[in-house]
């Protein structure tokens, strides 16, 4: 039997581990799930996600007493749910949500409901956590209930309320948001809505009520499996009609920029000619808003990553992935100047940003009407944004609009008797700083614009 | 049936779950109750461009040749 280190982030679930190997996503199944694994199996269960798109595709290739193998297909680019946008959070909450419907109806039930056992790929949310499921034991109540409280509703309904920056609460809390913080929190008439009350207030009442009391009295606990899909079944109709209430209204971010409709087009041929001679299997859009440049991509990459600290443009790039069913697309929220950390145990389970791009090795990086927000707004000096570039991209498409571009006299007034610090904010410095770590491809004036645009690849 | 969660599921979680599924079969109830007086009232408002799904499954996978 050979035993393999298991993933950073699979150590939870007694009944198997994740490990890597040559490049592959391998699963181990310990004989304690071996039950549970066969009759999923057998009955069928694993091929119906599998072939409706709801859980990552898996191959048994080795069993034995001592351990089944599965190989699950890769998934380039994991997204963690501090990354997602509303409509993302709230497909993830659905998707689980469904998957236990469909456990309960098979006679199965999720085991947990952590929000980490999802993420997307090809335009939709997937599970990933394939040994999730435990057979479900007659009237029993959902043991994973609680769980998806705090990994869903609750951040859910903090957004709602309060903005979609609630949705980043699972970086400070990997185990769900307390449920007491959550019902402190919310305001006071939502103890009117009847979801609410009983799916958060009361909830959170009786866990503070029951949590000195002994384990032995959760036998107690009975629930009939209609009951139990009453629950699944409210909170999907709940969760699905939720609504942000900011307005989210997004759509023409081209048209409100400083952009005329010659530079735009300048900037997209140049960048379809670069694109071109490099055919790049995958690139990341650092900065790519809701998608739109992506999208004039005239080759367009297996796989491209657009991140963007508006969580409005992702949700706008993710409802237009939706609608016309892109696949090749995945959207996320990411600060550049507070790109998401490594945590959990060992500062290891959930992976930072740059771990994870280091090996999704973009072969293409864009930064387009980034580095005037790095460079003035985040005071980020150009030798660190060129580092951080460097780290992970092997060809950097950069645009760099100059001190006389409206944009940049607008940032730098902002900065009032500051603004005097920000003379380091030219092309020559700037040049100096990238160059020392890429060698310049080409470098091409936007026509009608105070803006260059690079083509850099790193040394 | 695995007893050794690995993580807790809470008691009182556990023991409030039938008040929130009674009172769930009860919003329910009266959604779908609501949604035929205004359907027989001809007041039932049609389907919004919507990017979700159903909870019930349309199996995609009858489509597709094995």
């Amino acid at each position: 039997m050979n035993s393999h280190r298991p993933h950073s982030s699979s150590f939870r679930d007694p009944s198997g581990y994740i490990f890597i190997e040559n490049d592959e996503v391998k699963r181990v199944i310990n004989p304690i799930y071996f039950k549970q694994y066969e009759a999923l199996k057998s009955s069928g269960f694993y091929d119906f996600l599998i072939k409706n798109a709801l859980l990552v595709p898996h191959k048994e290739i080795a069993s034995s007493e001592d351990q089944i193998v599965l190989k699950a297909e890769r998934i380039p680019f994991i997204t963690y749910p501090y990354e997602w946008s509303f409509n993302m959070y709230k497909e993830a909450a659905l998707l689980t949500l469904k998957l236990q419907k469909i456990a309960l109806e098979e006679g199965f039930s999720l085991k947990d409901a952590t929000a980490f056992n999802v993420t997307f790929f090809k335009g939709k949310a997937i599970f990933i956590d394939t040994l999730s499921f435990d057979f479900y034991e007659e009237n029993t109540p959902w043991r994973a209930y609680k769980q998806f409280v705090m990994h869903f509703l609750g951040p859910l309904l903090l957004a709602k309320h309060y903005g979609n920056e609630s949705l980043g609460f699972l970086k400070q809390f990997i185990d769900g948001v307390p449920l007491h913080m959550v019902s402190k929190m919310l305001p006071f008439h939502t103890k009117f809505n009847p979801t609410v009350l009983t799916n958060i207030h009361l909830l959170a009442k009786s866990e503070a009520k029951y949590h000195e009391e002994s384990r032995s009295e959760a036998k107690r606990a009975t629930l009939s499996k209609k009951g139990l899909l009453n629950i699944v079944e409210s909170l999907y109709g709940f969760i699905k009609n939720l609504k942000l209430k900011e307005a989210s209204e997004w759509g023409d971010y081209y048209d409100k920029i400083n952009y005329s409709g010659v530079a735009f087009d300048h900037k997209a041929t140049v960048i379809n000619e670069w694109i071109a001679s490099l055919k790049p299997e995958n690139l990341i859009d650092v900065g790519g808003n809701d998608g739109t440049f992506v999208r004039k991509l005239k080759f367009a990459p297996k796989q491209s990553l657009v991140c963007d600290v508006d969580n409005n443009a992702i949700d706008f790039n993710y409802s237009q992935i939706k609608r016309y069913k892109e696949t090749s697309i995945i959207p996320f929220v990411l600060d550049v100047l507070q790109p998401s950390p490594a945590i959990g145990l060992n500062n290891k389970e959930r992976q930072s940003f740059l771990d994870r791009i280091t090996t999704f090795k973009p072969n293409v990086t864009m930064a387009l009407a980034l580095i005037h927000h790095m460079s003035i707004t985040g005071n980020v000096p150009f030798s660190m944004s060129a580092e951080f570039f460097a780290q992970f991209s092997e060809n950097l498409i950069i645009e760099f609009p100059k001190r006389n571009d409206s944009w940049v006299e607008r940032l730098l007034k902002s900065k009032v008797d500051f603004e005097a610090h920000f003379g380091f904010y030219n092309q020559e410095n700037f040049e100096n700083a990238y160059l020392n770590l890429f060698n310049l491809v080409e470098r091409v004036p936007i026509e009608d614009s105070n803006r260059i645009i690079y083509f850099l690849k790193r040394k | 049936m695995m007893y050794f969660l690995y993580f807790d599921p809470g008691l009182g979680a556990m023991i409030i779950q039938t008040i929130i599924a009674a009172v769930a079969g009860f919003i329910l109830f009266s959604k779908n109750l609501m949604y035929k007086i205004k359907l027989f009232l001809g007041l039932a408002k049609p389907q919004e461009d919507d990017i979700f799904d159903d909870l019930d499954l349309e199996d995609k996978s009858k489509d597709q040749p094995e």
